[in-house]
């Protein structure tokens, strides 16, 4: 066995990854009363968050090798590795992960009061999975953490959900599922052209031929594709968003929404960067109309949620914009724009908590003139709005401005099939500043805004100091990442650099010399 | 001993013979003793036949050398290939035996229901260790036909004796069929022998191509029948539907396994020498039988007749094992089987439980609520079911993965593609159950009939699955070791 590249020299990402499960399976059978289960869950989430920080604080940003290894024969009749790692890319996410399960913990303190218990037990459960989705190094074990995440959500729709639960959960559940399936198929093909092996880092170094890449690159698309979701794979997530308890949305536009990004930073981009090349007019052009369709259609959104969802498809067409530009500050300010929008989205969801738990409907013209009786609130609304706009200041803007900086001005490699000039690219996407503006806006203008006429909305009460306990740390992150972000970008450079290296530089060449049989010292690796 | 002499040549390895002669005697032994138990201790011999398959058991691993042993001039063999199908066999009929105490209760002739039960075990174990088509043959007649008198054992029923009817004359036509296709193959081998038959049949296939074709095309469609493979699953609905509850789950599990083990056998033994021939006939049937069993399965509210075509479905993924038709395939195959059995008998186990009144609790709807009511046995469903869909960490997972491997390994790709596609169109109905349980109201109260016994199968068959989805090296590696001296 090779050295494992582990400062810390202990499993640390497997406790992260186990600890959860370790204490839903406690909860489970050994705290009974509601409130008892409240806080134990709580415990278990913030000793959780303890446990991933070491990540972030003995990260090595020197290095894009990964860090924190581990590496145990699992299934050794297929040669399937218990193999963990992270890099700069994947480690924000798992600290983000954790971060956001503690908050879905305290924002469903007052408003789950059916089965407490289970609904505790599969946001642990499901922790688990996100963080090992991440941490994954082998190709297997990620499917496992990938599919198994389905389990617990479909349960968080569907038992806790609103009216139209069963449909929205049933479709979220066979969408992503008809989406990775394919994505096993095509990890299964590359275990025999690699000769046996599922290691994630091996497929990286494998000179894949044009064919080969073509084909996997498609069906990781699908998957991916779902999951981000990009047009039109897209439907699916409007109606889970809205139907989902508040926290269930918080996770998914929080954390579930960037496996798929996260997908395509991982597996398609230095795996297969031929593919990844020959798509990359493809897949400008699904963003494009990510941003500029889907941000219209938010525009005509009635239910808030619904409204929160499009605009979250929006976001993220941003984060595939800039993933295939193959330059540093793009990719950089895809990552970067995905953790932004994992707490910006998941603060407006829970915003729509808020007030759906006391209105408890989610149509935007059942409110009006909620500033005068929810100021705190409405000052916290109006933050993360301007911040979903992406205003100077907040932590979504420096993304913004490094995808379009990096649209502008993208790698050599990313124009190789492009038909027209980036710039037109750049100019449509930067349209989405204006767009993003309209639909945030005009619905600010008719939650928070206007004359207090409605009866329902005149009683209600203010934010107490549990709702605001969960924004607080989140203003503070999108307001530091926004005003200096260098540190946060400072942890992606290396690895980032190391990712548009294999990006950017052509399997081709060896594929052939195989062929050829002439390079056979280079299938060893 | 030496110095007697037989008027006729003594077997050899008679040994070998051990547990087939345990079973054999044991049921006739059950048979009689059953006139002498009072009327309401009939029980007894329910807990004796669970004994009866624990000893065999034991002589299966006694008789199991690791080496492949024959019998009777090579009618029967012994190989861990057959021990590994007989053990899988005796626990499944074990389950079946423990599911029936409680629901067969009220039944008249309850010891003859039991011995029944051994004497299609004492077939399929004749079946997976035979080595020729004659002992193929007995062991199947002796198999099938107990099985369609237990099928048919609530005979007041209308639906039991239905199910039994057109399971025996469909049945009886494919026995008919299969026969009909080993005297094609007699006759260009004048042989009976697996072991003869299969180089003959090299020579056999140059001179008369078409004879070894029908001969072919006959046994597959035989065997198909007993495996229910589209298209001649018909029988399988109805028969499920109808049979009592725990004959369901016994059918369901134990013939599959004994049939999908004589099926790699005749494959492997028989016919390697029309392999191309045999795969594309397999590789269609295969695909008709993923999408009939799946896409079928959505449109029943029964929950019997759902898992009839489930279990459709799922005989065509096994059957992707015998299409890769290598170690790996076949180690595949054996997967899937070992996990569909904890699977099926779990998940029937807990539909036993919710029979109320006779014949009420087998609607879909009737689990509507029961998350709320019996949070336990809603979680244990809920990972049975989540397990047959094939989602992670749960072992249906791994058995999928463990053929479809073998499967792109040997260039199936699209088959590949096909299957996959449609386990997903299969995930639909399952998560159904699964909504009925987690987000509906109770529509009835539930009251449970419950036994420690039945409790052990579900908890059983529920641990066996989340331990082999989180850990299924060790399943893989016994299957594999099953093969040796087969391949």
């Amino acid at each position: 066995m090779e050295s494992l590249y582990n400062v810390l020299g202990f499993p640390i990402l497997s406790l992260s990854i186990f600890l959860p499960t370790a204490g839903a399976l406690f909860i489970w059978m050994f705290v009974k009363d509601d409130a008892a289960v409240r806080w134990a869950s709580l415990s278990v989430s913030v000793a959780t968050f303890v446990v991933t920080l070491p990540l972030l604080l003995s990260f090595d940003h020197t290095t894009a090798h990964m860090q924190f290894e581990e590496l145990h024969p699992w299934i050794s009749s297929f040669n399937i590795n218990y193999a963990l790692g992270i890099d700069g890319i994947s480690m924000p996410f798992i600290v983000l992960t954790s971060l956001l399960t503690i908050v879905c913990i305290v924002s469903a303190w007052r408003c789950i009061q059916t089965r407490v218990k289970e609904y505790m037990l599969a946001f642990l459960i499901l922790e688990t999975t996100l963080i090992g989705v991440f941490a994954s190094l082998d190709a297997v074990l990620f499917y496992f953490f990938w599919e198994a995440m389905l389990i617990p959500m479909y349960l968080i729709i569907g038992v806790w959900g609103g009216k139209n639960r069963v449909y929205a959960t049933l479709k979220f559940f066979l969408y992503t599922l008809g989406g990775s399936v394919l994505m096993l198929i095509a990890i299964m093909a590359m275990y025999f052209k690699t000769g046996g092996s599922f290691s994630m880092l091996a497929y990286m170094d494998y000179p894949f031929n044009f064919d080969w890449q073509f084909w996997i690159f498609l069906a990781f698309f699908v998957a991916f594709a779902v999951k981000v979701p990009m047009w039109p794979f897209h439907t699916w997530l409007p109606d889970a968003h809205t139907e989902a308890p508040t926290a269930g949305s918080v996770i998914l536009a929080g954390i579930l929404l960037k496996m798929g990004a996260y997908g395509f930073l991982r597996f398609s981009l230095p795996m297969l960067p031929d593919a990844s090349q020959y798509f990359v007019p493809f897949m400008v052009f699904l963003s494009l109309i990510a941003i500029v369709y889907v941000s219209l259609v938010a525009m005509m959104q009635t239910d808030l949620k619904r409204l929160i969802a499009y605009s979250s498809i929006a976001h993220m067409g941003f984060v595939t914009l800039g993933t295939f530009m193959f330059t540093e500050i793009a990719i950089e300010g895809a990552v970067f724009g995905m953790i932004s929008h994992g707490f910006v989205a998941a603060a407006l969801f829970l915003c729509v908590g808020v007030l759906y738990d006391r209105m408890h409907t989610r149509e935007i013209s059942a409110y009006g003139g909620v500033v005068n009786v929810m100021p705190v609130f409405a000052v916290v609304m109006m933050f993360f709005a301007m911040a979903n706009v992406a205003l100077p200041g907040a932590s979504s803007f420096v993304a913004e401005i490094m995808v379009l900086l990096g649209t502008f001005n993208p790698s050599p490699e990313a124009m190789l099939y492009m038909p027209f000039s980036m710039k037109w690219v750049a100019i449509i996407a930067a349209s989405s500043v204006v767009l993003s503006a309209c639909y945030t806006l005009w619905m600010l203008k008719r939650v928070l805004m206007g004359d207090l006429v409605k009866d329902e909305v005149k009683t209600l009460k203010d934010m107490n100091v549990r709702e605001f306990s969960f924004f607080a740390p989140l203003i503070v992150l999108v307001i530091w990442l926004g005003l200096y972000p260098a540190p946060a970008l400072d942890l992606l450079h290396v690895t980032v650099a190391h990712l548009v290296d294999q990006a950017t530089s052509s399997k081709l060449a060896d594929a052939a010399l195989i062929a050829q049989g002439a390079a056979a010292h280079l299938i060893g690796h | 001993m030496a110095h007697v002499t037989f008027p006729f040549p003594f077997p050899e390895h008679l040994g070998l013979l051990l547990p087939e002669m345990i079973i054999a005697v044991m049921a006739m032994v059950l048979l009689i003793w059953d006139l002498f138990i009072p009327k309401d201790k009939k029980q007894w011999v329910a807990y004796a036949t669970v004994l009866v398959c624990i000893v065999t058991a034991v002589a299966v691993v006694q008789v199991t050398t690791g080496l492949s042993a024959t019998s009777f001039y090579g009618y029967f063999v012994m190989d861990p290939f057959a021990s590994f199908a007989k053990l899988l066999i005796l626990l499944a009929t074990v389950f079946g035996v423990i599911l029936s105490f409680d629901y067969m209760k009220d039944e008249e002739n309850m010891g003859e229901y039991y011995c029944l039960m051994l004497f299609s075990v004492l077939g399929m174990m004749f079946l997976v260790s035979a080595n020729n088509f004659v002992t193929m043959y007995l062991g199947l007649e002796l198999m099938a036909l107990s099985i369609y008198v237990l099928v048919g054992y609530q005979r007041n029923v209308l639906r039991s004796s239905e199910a039994a009817l057109k399971y025996f004359i469909l049945g009886s036509l494919a026995s008919g069929m299969l026969l009909y296709g080993i005297t094609f193959l007699y006759g260009v081998t004048t042989s009976f022998s697996f072991a003869t038959i299969g180089p003959a049949l090299g020579v056999a296939n140059e001179s008369a191509h078409g004879v070894v074709m029908l001969g072919l095309v006959f046994v597959l469609a035989g065997m198909a029948f007993k495996v229910s493979i589209a298209p001649f699953h018909m029988w399988t609905p109805d028969t499920y539907e109808g049979a009592p509850t725990p004959v369901t789950a016994f059918i369901s599990v134990a013939p599959k396994v004994a049939g999908f083990v004589i099926f790699m056998r005749i494959l492997h033994d028989v016919f390697p020498e029309v392999q191309v021939d045999y795969t594309n006939i397999l590789v269609v049937l295969a695909a008709i039988t993923i999408v009939v069993g799946n896409v079928a399965a959505i449109a029943q509210r029964n929950i019997k007749r759902m898992m009839a075509y489930s279990t459709v479905g799922h005989v065509g993924f096994i059957l992707l094992g015998l299409i890769a038709a290598n170690e790996a395939g076949y180690t595949g195959s054996l997967v899937y089987l070992t996990v569909y059995l904890f699977m099926n008998m779990g998940v029937f186990a807990i539909v036993i439980l919710m029979r109320r009144d006779g014949m009420d609790g087998e609607l879909l709807d009737d689990f509507s609520g029961l998350s709320k009511a019996r949070p336990g046995y809603a979680l244990a469903m809920g990972l049975l079911l989540f397990s047959l869909a094939g989602i992670p960490f749960l072992g249906g997972f791994w058995a999928k993965y463990a053929v479809l491997l073998p499967l792109i390994g040997a260039g199936h790709l699209y088959l590949a593609l096909l299957a996959i596609v449609f386990s997903v169109v299969g995930a639909f109905y399952y998560l159904r159950v699964v909504k009925y349980m987690y987000f509906d109201d109770a529509r009835v109260t539930f009251n449970f009939i419950e036994s420690p016994a039945m409790q052990a199968v579900v908890i059983v068959s529920t641990l066996a699955i989340v331990a082999i989805g989180l850990y299924p090296d060790p399943v893989m590696q016994l299957c594999k070791q099953a093969l040796v001296g087969f391949i």
